[in-house]
């Protein structure tokens, strides 16, 4: 099971990981204390910032998913089965903060 | 008598197109996503539904020193991918020498997490501290233990490796050790994001 | 010659024959059969266990305040004078509950039966991880005696009933209760990570190692049965294993998850736990509808009416388990929009499993029925099946939930889908592949009486108890005395409790025969059902690795009175053309 063109590729990803991670902590405090300068809300600010940073999160996981644990190039039943836990999981919290709502 | 042959089923001829390791070890990191959801989904919902806020990020833990952690811990994948595609390439020496960096990473991360926790016990912040801190140490905690199983699994493959168990035609334990050392990342880079930044 | 390591196809190489000491062949085996044996006198030692705790439970309840015979041996924290004190019964309710569900049914099901019939229904020499198989054993047997050990620990096993409800199970000082709790999460940890060990195997198993010609739609029921039942633990016991934690945390080191006074959820508790305990109750069942569509096959000889839509079937249990625990949940005081929808999905899940029941009466419409005695078990399961099943519909209700929450009408509907189900045809399991695991016969007679037995105390039993659940007799109570409005109830539990001991003794009863059939069983043929799966063309019982040359297999596992067979079973590997080549043939491609 050869890797035709995975190997230049990882310097790439890791780059992009990198990247991500800066991005990712200065969102988390240099934007935010930016955007509070501006004239919105608080929780507006919280929840853009929240949506950002989980973004980012989700895209450096997928990046790692992919390209590192060699997703891309697996068959499709396969990658169904990565997948197939989040369904549940995402059952689970969503129903469960629901008592919150 | 190898039972190899005609009659044999050759796992081509599945749809996962995937051997045995490399299946099974897909299948448990299936289980691991619901373990770490139980804990991280109840951090979730613990903090969604608390009735006072839990501290700003950089208010008790150390964002400076993890984001550094969390680079660590990146790098040891990027170790890890580069020994996998050493070996695709019967390349013996740098499979050994990035298997190495990855358990030198990988264990150096376990060590700035456990001088983490022992400086902020020692500022007085427990597990006790209430949900903040019942929450803090079961996830990192877990995913610190399952990053120290990775090490010693990895110091095990290594000293297979060592001993030239693997060849360009079969390597499918750095592959498999591969897949949970990525997995374990992965979850760093969530736990990352939401307890730390968020 | 030396095995090679390296294996890139993934098949097991067959390790070369040198003779392996007892100690390797016996109790430290990577063989699949001898790991599943390993798991049944294990587990028929726990069925014991559980069945043993309930009949303590049921003197209480039937002679309240009486000294039980033979408590005199229990400590006086236990039972002083013999008499049992609410503190130790509500540890027997909880007991119970646990070895029944851990320790006796999950693993009798899943346990024994995946491991002895996977490989040798799809045709390979052992599971894809012989020696994760070994310790999955191991794990089990060492988290079954953490339970056990319990009772002999300060302050006894744990109170706070199977379901382990927070505050209480996470604060020792409530529930009196402190190691022993410890142990029973500690277990419950060690446990799931023997499951976990488990579903890998049988996952990887079918998926990578079935035969030449064993497409997925010609898999036996039960094999489906077994896959599905893997996934279901393999995505729901993570869970539990996560929320143990956080409850040992709870009452060790001062986190406060599910405790109110820091800050905590009791209601998290319950969805966690529910959200593995739903699935888990699907774990429970499905394994014995595989179990019950293969006898039932047999014994009517003729296929499986609707082999197609069983297999839906059970991916639409699976499916819709994970989306009905809330069920549970009714009377919790949780959002009653939740409450809305978990009424809807759960009234939405009897559909499959009344398909799955309409298509065994379907099966056995018309066909030259033998009752054997796996065959009685299968028939009766499927009758208290159903009546466990109607009566789950009443409780799907929220609305009539208010009434019966936390009553008898819960117990009778537990027992009869737990008991009149997965436990009869366990014991149909248990007769049925007897003859391969051993190489004897049950003697027909003495399992009919079995049978007989069984079904009738067990109804009795049970039976009443939907009745006492709607006069209000609530679970777990100690002395129905106390309560005014049920003044006229003791002496239906006195007659339960007689039947139940009845019932017990009947359970020692084929406990003796299936021990003395072990050795003074008659000897077993290859293919003494007639049956069709690959495992009858083995000898009784197979040799290490099953088989020299992998079978090729032809056609599915339900070709009972073929039209082109002089005989009215027809195994999976064998070919009609070339078994009777008098009469013309054509073999349907991939057909079930």
């Amino acid at each position: 099971m050869s890797a035709e063109g995975k190997k230049p590729r990882y310097m790439l990803v890791w780059g992009g990981l990198a990247l991500l991670t800066g991005i990712e902590v200065a969102t988390a405090f240099v934007v935010r204390k930016a955007l509070e300068g501006f004239e919105i809300g608080h929780e507006q600010v919280t929840m853009l910032i929240i949506l950002i940073l989980l973004g980012l999160a989700v895209w450096k996981a997928l990046l790692v998913a992919l390209y590192f644990m060699h997703l891309k190039w697996e068959s499709k039943a396969l990658r169904w089965l990565a997948v197939a836990p989040l369904l549940p999981a995402t059952i689970l919290v969503v129903v469960v903060l629901m008592e919150y709502v | 008598m190898s039972t190899h042959g005609a009659e044999a089923v050759q796992f081509e001829q599945t749809s996962f197109n995937v051997y045995d390791k490399k299946l099974g070890m897909w299948v448990f990191l299936a289980s691991e996503v619901m373990f770490f959801t139980g804990l991280i989904g109840s951090y979730i919902i613990l903090r969604w539904g608390a009735s006072e806020s839990w501290p700003a990020p950089g208010e008790v833990l150390n964002i400076g020193v993890t984001a550094g952690n969390t680079f660590l811990l990146i790098c040891s994948s990027v170790a890890m991918v580069k020994a996998f595609a050493a070996i695709e390439e019967g390349d013996q020496k740098h499979l050994k020498l990035w298997l190495l960096a990855t358990i030198v990473m990988g264990a150096s991360f376990v060590g700035v997490q456990a001088y983490e926790y022992t400086h902020l016990i020692h500022e007085g912040f427990l597990p006790s501290s209430g949900l903040y801190g019942s929450t803090f140490y079961a996830m990192t905690g877990f995913h610190g233990f399952h990053v120290t199983m990775g090490v010693l699994c990895m110091i095990w493959v290594l000293g297979k490796a060592m001993r030239g168990h693997y060849t360009q035609e079969n390597h499918q334990g750095v592959e498999t050790i591969g897949l949970y050392w990525h997995f374990v990342d992965l979850v760093w880079i969530i736990l990352f994001t939401i307890v730390y930044l968020i | 010659m030396a095995t090679m390591t390296a294996e890139p196809s993934g098949i097991p190489v067959r390790e070369e024959h040198h003779p392996q000491p007892f100690i390797r062949k016996y109790i430290f085996s990577t063989d699949h059969k001898i790991i599943g044996i390993q798991f049944l006198f294990t587990t028929l030692f726990f069925l014991m266990i559980g069945g043993l705790l309930a009949v303590m439970l049921r003197f209480q309840l039937g002679f309240p305040g009486e000294a039980m015979p033979g408590g005199s041996i229990l400590p006086e924290t236990m039972a002083p004078g013999g008499i049992i004190l609410p503190e130790f019964y509500i540890s027997l309710v909880t007991m119970h509950g646990t070895f029944m569900v851990f320790f006796a049914i999950m693993p009798l099901l899943v346990g024994v039966y995946a491991n002895y019939l996977i490989p040798i229904e799809i045709g390979t020499h052992d599971m894809a991880f012989p020696r994760l198989n070994m310790i999955s054993f191991w794990l089990f047997l060492i988290s079954g005696l953490m339970m056990l050990s319990s009772f002999w620990v300060v302050g006894g096993a744990s109170r706070s009933g199977w379901t382990q409800y927070a505050p209480l199970s996470a604060n020792p000082d409530a529930s009196g209760v402190f190691t022993g709790q410890i142990l029973w999460c500690l277990s419950i940890a060690v446990f799931g990570f023997s499951s976990l060990l488990g579903s890998i195997n049988y996952i990887t198993t079918i998926v990578n190692q079935r035969a030449q010609g064993m497409t997925w739609f010609r898999l036996p029921l039960v094999i489906w049965a077994l896959f599905i039942t893997a996934i279901l633990g393999l995505l729901a016991v993570p869970v539990l294993t996560a929320a143990v934690i956080m409850l040992l945390f709870d009452q060790t080191i001062g986190t406060t998850f599910f405790l109110p006074g820091g800050g905590g959820q009791p209601l998290l508790w319950q969805h966690l736990f529910w959200f593995f305990g739903h699935p888990e109750v699907y774990i429970l069942i499905l394994p014995a509808m595989g179990f019950v569509s293969e006898i039932i096959s047999n014994g009517s000889r003729k296929p499986i009416f609707g082999y197609k839509s069983m297999v839906f079937a059970i991916m639409a249990i699976a499916f819709l388990g994970f989306i009905v625990w809330g069920h549970h949940m009714f009377q919790s005081g949780m959002n009653p929009r939740l409450g809305m929808s978990f009424m809807v999905t759960t009234l939405i899940i009897a559909v499959p499993s009344a398909i799955k029941v309409f298509n065994w009466m379907a099966t056995m419409w018309g066909g030259a029925i033998k009752f054997t005695t796996p065959m009685l078990f299968a028939v009766g399961f499927v009758m208290l099946f159903t009546i466990g099943g109607l009566s789950g519909i009443f409780m799907a209700a929220n609305p009539v939930d208010i009434y019966i929450h936390d009553t008898y009408f819960i117990v009778a509907h537990i027992h009869y889908v737990l008991f009149g189900g997965s436990l009869f045809a366990i014991f149909g399991a248990i007769y049925f592949w007897f003859p391969k695991m051993f190489g004897r016969m049950i003697n027909e007679t003495a399992g009919k009486i079995h049978f007989a037995l069984t079904f009738i105390l067990f109804n009795l039993v049970f039976f009443p108890m939907h009745g006492l659940g709607m006069e209000g007799m609530m679970r777990r109570i100690y002395d129905t005395s106390r309560y005014t409005h049920l003044s006229d109830v003791q002496d239906t539990n006195t007659m339960i409790s007689i039947a139940a001991f009845g019932l017990f003794a009947s359970g020692l009863y084929f406990g003796v025969l299936f021990f003395w059939s072990l050795f003074k069983g008659k000897p077993a043929p290859d293919n003494p059902w007639e049956a069709n799966t690959l495992e009858w063309t083995l000898p009784s019982p197979p040799k290490h690795g099953n088989w020299e040359q992998l079978p090729t297999v032809y056609h599915g596992p339900y070709e009972y009175s073929h039209p082109d067979m002089d005989r009215d079973w027809l195994l999976q590997n064998e070919r009609p053309d070339i078994v009777s080549p008098a009469h013309e043939v054509t073999i349907r491609k991939g057909e079930a």
